[in-house]
């Protein structure tokens, strides 16, 4: 039996100790994908909650061979996200560029934070499914196989969805700053046409 | 075994310019193709760049969040009285519709705590008689000096 096994059946009983264990384990990822999909502190620590309740009262319905915790895990903060952003989409998205992050870097130079609200504005425009790729993609280190489990998509449907996401971002990105950081279309232009010949 | 340059953009595309991201599968072949293609170098280096800015996305400080996450748990098992009794006189069962049952057997509780309560405080009224001797040695306890004036 492994340990994710254990604390589980150990939670099912209702052992408080195996769950704080668990919550320990599992917060910084669950509640830092929840802060990239809903981009504030009080949606990110209600959707956060809510998915630690439901470990705690739906514990007998993880089944080991599907999953493993964390991906189980994430996969109810997928779905939490994905409802409430459905939800309110716009309030969400205004919100989304209002939050100022607590390590806040007072230093740091004008046009990094520039990039950086773009980067934010950006990725706020995704479409749900997509930000949530690239979010566990870039920042969570799932395989392409964990990400698909916690979507409940294929890897086929996955990657497509983040290379339109990773073209979305590029395309909104150009957009809003110009063409002098990002100058990316030209040279995959250039590179399929290369391939083409 | 090597892989075509379509697939390498879509790779690129899809998981970014760092290899540890691409899959694992396809990891090797795709970073022998890059090494010999200066355009693949190129792309890799302008999705670089977006890797870059997206790694400057920090996440808010939520001090008081495990707090919560952990407090929630104790409210909720400490709130529900009704499921906590139940638990302890009725262990969980999945057999014969225990959701019927179990709430059923608590409701009974009372009934059968009445009926132990009247019968032990039940003062006088029980069935046991007083022996004829005893009954004899209470009338003779009587003062009867009176109806003889």
């Amino acid at each position: 039996m492994t340990d994710d096994q254990e604390l589980m059946t150990a939670i099912q009983a209702g052992n408080a100790r195996a769950y704080e264990s668990v919550v320990k384990k599992h917060l910084k990822s669950i509640s830092h994908y929840a802060f990239r999909m809903l981009g504030n502190t009080k949606d990110t620590e209600d959707i956060t909650q809510e998915t630690f309740l439901r470990l705690w009262t739906h514990a007998d319905s993880w089944q080991s061979e599907k999953a493993g915790v964390s991906t189980w895990l994430h996969r109810i903060t997928h779905n939490l996200c994905i409802d409430y952003l459905r939800k309110d989409k716009s309030a969400i998205t205004s919100e989304y560029l209002d939050e100022h992050e607590a390590d806040e870097r007072p230093a740091e130079r004008p046009d990094k934070e520039e990039r950086l609200a773009s980067l934010k504005e950006a990725l706020a425009q995704l479409p749900e499914r997509q930000r949530s790729a690239i979010v566990l993609n870039h920042y969570h280190g799932f395989s392409n196989r964990e990400i698909a489990e916690i979507m409940e998509i294929s890897v086929d449907a996955l990657e497509s969805i983040l290379a339109r996401a990773r073209r979305g971002l590029k395309a909104e990105l150009l957009a809003t700053m110009g063409s002098t950081s990002v100058d990316s279309k030209t040279t995959v232009k250039n590179h399929r046409e290369n391939n083409k010949k | 075994m090597t892989i075509s340059s379509e697939r390498f953009t879509a790779i690129v595309e899809a998981y970014g310019a760092q290899p540890a991201r691409w899959p694992t599968e396809e990891r090797t072949q795709a970073l022998a193709y890059c090494a010999a293609h200066p355009e693949a170098q190129a792309m890799l280096e302008e999705f670089q760049m977006l890797d870059d800015m997206l790694d400057q996305f920090s996440v808010a400080d939520m001090s008081s969040l495990q707090r919560n996450v952990l407090n929630q748990v104790a409210r909720t098992s400490a709130g529900n009285a009704f499921d906590l009794l139940l638990d302890w006189l009725v262990p969980h069962s999945e057999r014969l519709m225990g959701w019927l049952w179990r709430p059923a057997l608590v409701a009974c509780l009372p009934l059968v705590c009445g009926i132990l309560l009247a019968d032990y405080f039940s003062f006088g009224i029980d069935g046991v008689q007083n022996s004829r001797e005893e009954e004899l040695y209470l009338l003779s306890l009587n003062d009867y000096t009176e109806t003889f004036e």
